[in-house]
């Protein structure tokens, strides 16, 4: 375990009878990262943060959070992580703020309710019964439970699961906030978008295996896909005329004559060839993208899959 | 020790806040206790008065017990609030505790107020042991709430806790003469194992014989009968209660394991023998 480690996991397994949800996996988190966990349904993602959490016992391998045994020593370890579960509820007449009493209650150190109920924008609806509040306002109080107890690492599971896209940016700036406050988190999604912004790291988990780790920039530039240069021109194109560019390997040309797809393994050269084209032959352009393989286009690529199957 | 504070505070809350909580814990017994009352009597009846109270206070007691402990705990298991209490650090101890000393807190008002409604409604006098009384009524309902806690344990879902629950519950209030004199050798042989039989027992004892725990051993034993096996069952039941607790649904329980659920009627099963075979 390296010396920033706040996480260490090696060659992790959990059963469930015959059904092997985690095979073997090895992966480190660094104080201050933010790591996500990336997989569809039934990849082992949940199994591996409930046996980091304390919640499940592994079946073989070694494990260690802040120095603790999730297996063994689940009582400190849980006293010092903030977790927000993926299916979780509260008693439907309890309070907001009566909530964050209790489980602040349970740590031996807490954050006052008044502190997380401002910061997690619920002030309004301290004194709301848990069934009156909406999707959103119920996942910031699962945020500020998580964080009742100033931890160190948190683990958030789905976090943004069923929610509207409104809300989701909104968590996604509070998970922002934690890291900018030094915390570790540990993220699973399976939302690209979640993981490319958010994540220093990225683990991609198939059947009980991690199949590719590294920066989601990394990631991408492991693709074997192909970046894609969309322009579109003010004048209309013609195919015969377009010049074999260099590291092309398709071009597609819309029925409109001015919208143009460039397939190319060095976007960058590729780009600056088509520009120098345009500029030559007089040809106004209108709009220019450049699209790199996304963290989606790689996981499809390592396993035939779409993430949400 | 916060832990348990926050949580038996919280407890009583909900309780209160919960409508279904107060029918069931005053309102539903309190509607039985002045219809039977008027049916059978019990104005300037002492005796007939006394089986209303036994019959209002056992049906309190085990809708508080099997309803109140039991089926609560398994909806907050089916409902996933219990995982979150998981993740923290707190043990199975103190949720069992805060839901002992909130159902305690919620019923004893109501013997209080049962009592003085009899003594002034139906003439009934003062129970002259009135502590051994209220403590015998205390040692029944966290004996009952014990047998509720293991029903939570013991079952799967909520469709086989009440299925379990009714099992429970309409034998004792049928078979145990809270609701009926036990009449004939059959039944009356049935009864001796029921555990609301001697919550009855018991009652009544100090209500109509004016046995106290304190009086003479030859008058008080029908009473520490009863009292050793409702403390027994709450021995058992907080034991196998804390030990099958289960924080999630996902958890299931072996089928072998349900016959916990037997262990805690073990105390009434040698007693009820003891008794037979003692005649």
């Amino acid at each position: 375990m390296s010396t920033d480690a706040v996480i260490s996991v090696q060659q992790l397994r959990k059963s469930y009878d015959k059904l092997e949800a985690v095979k073997g996996i090895d992966f480190q988190v660094q104080a201050g990262e933010v790591f996500g966990i990336l997989g569809p349904n039934g990849a082992g993602k949940t199994s591996t943060v409930e046996i980091l959490e304390g919640l499940r016992p592994r079946t073989g391998g070694d494990a260690q959070v802040l120095g603790y045994d999730p297996d063994r020593q689940k009582q400190q370890l849980k006293d010092r992580i903030g977790v927000c579960l993926q299916a979780t509820n509260l008693p439907a007449k309890i309070r907001t703020q009566e909530a964050l009493d209790l489980f602040a209650s349970f740590y031996s150190r807490s954050v006052s309710s008044e502190t997380l109920l401002k910061r997690l924008q619920l002030w309004d609806k301290r004194a709301a019964f848990y069934e009156t509040l909406s999707g959103g306002q119920k996942q910031r109080l699962a945020l500020a439970l998580a964080l009742v107890n100033d931890p160190q690492v948190l683990f958030l599971d789905e976090p943004t699961t069923g929610l509207d896209p409104q809300i989701r940016l909104e968590i996604h700036g509070l998970i922002e906030q934690m890291k900018s406050e030094g915390r570790t988190v540990v993220l699973t999604t399976h939302y690209i978008e979640e993981a490319e912004r958010l994540c220093d790291r990225v683990a991609i988990m198939d059947e009980g295996k991690i199949v590719a780790l590294g920066t989601p920039r990394e990631l991408q530039q492991k693709s074997r896909s192909q970046s894609r240069i969309q322009i579109v021109t003010a004048q209309a194109l013609d195919k015969a005329a377009l010049p074999q560019w260099p590291d092309v390997v398709d071009m597609v040309l819309e029925d409109d004559k001015r919208s143009l797809d460039v397939y190319s393994s060095r976007p960058a050269r590729t780009l600056f060839e088509i520009m120098k084209w345009l500029d030559q032959q007089g040809i106004t352009l209108e709009d220019v993208h450049l699209k790199r393989p996304t963290l989606e286009d790689v996981f499809v690529e390592l396993t035939g899959k779409q993430l949400r199957d | 020790m916060k832990s348990y504070i926050a949580l038996i505070k919280l407890d009583l809350k909900l309780a209160l806040r919960l409508r279904t909580v107060i029918f069931f814990n005053y309102l539903f017994p309190m509607i039985f206790f002045f219809t039977i009352g008027t049916f059978i009597g019990a104005k300037g009846d002492a005796k007939a008065a006394t089986t209303v109270v036994t019959m209002s206070v056992t049906l309190g007691i085990l809708g508080n017990g099997l309803f109140g402990a039991g089926i609560r705990a398994l909806q907050e298991r089916e409902m996933n609030i219990l995982r979150r209490y998981k993740v923290t650090p707190i043990t199975p101890t103190p949720l069992l505790v805060a839901s002992m000393v909130t159902g305690f807190t919620i019923f004893l008002p109501y013997i209080l107020v049962l009592l003085t409604l009899s003594h002034f409604w139906y003439q009934m006098p003062w129970p002259h042991h009135m502590l051994s009384l209220v403590a015998f009524i205390s040692l029944g309902l966290i004996a009952f709430r014990s047998i509720g806690l293991i029903i939570a344990s013991v079952a799967n879902n909520m469709q086989e806790g009440t299925i379990l629950v009714q099992l429970l519950y309409f034998p004792m209030l049928f078979m145990s003469g809270a609701t009926f004199p036990i009449r004939g050798p059959v039944f009356s042989v049935i009864s001796k194992f029921i555990p609301a039989s001697y919550l009855v027992k018991g009652m009544q004892s100090i209500m109509l014989n004016g046995t106290g725990f304190f009086s003479a051993w030859h008058d008080s034993q029908e009473l520490w009968q009863a009292a050793g096996a409702l403390l027994l069952t709450m021995a058992v039941g907080l034991t196998v209660g804390g030990k099958l607790f289960r924080w999630e649904k996902e958890e299931k329980i072996k089928g072998t394991a349900k016959l916990w659920v037997l262990a805690v009627m073990l105390p009434f099963a040698v007693i009820g023998l003891w008794q037979i075979l003692g005649k």
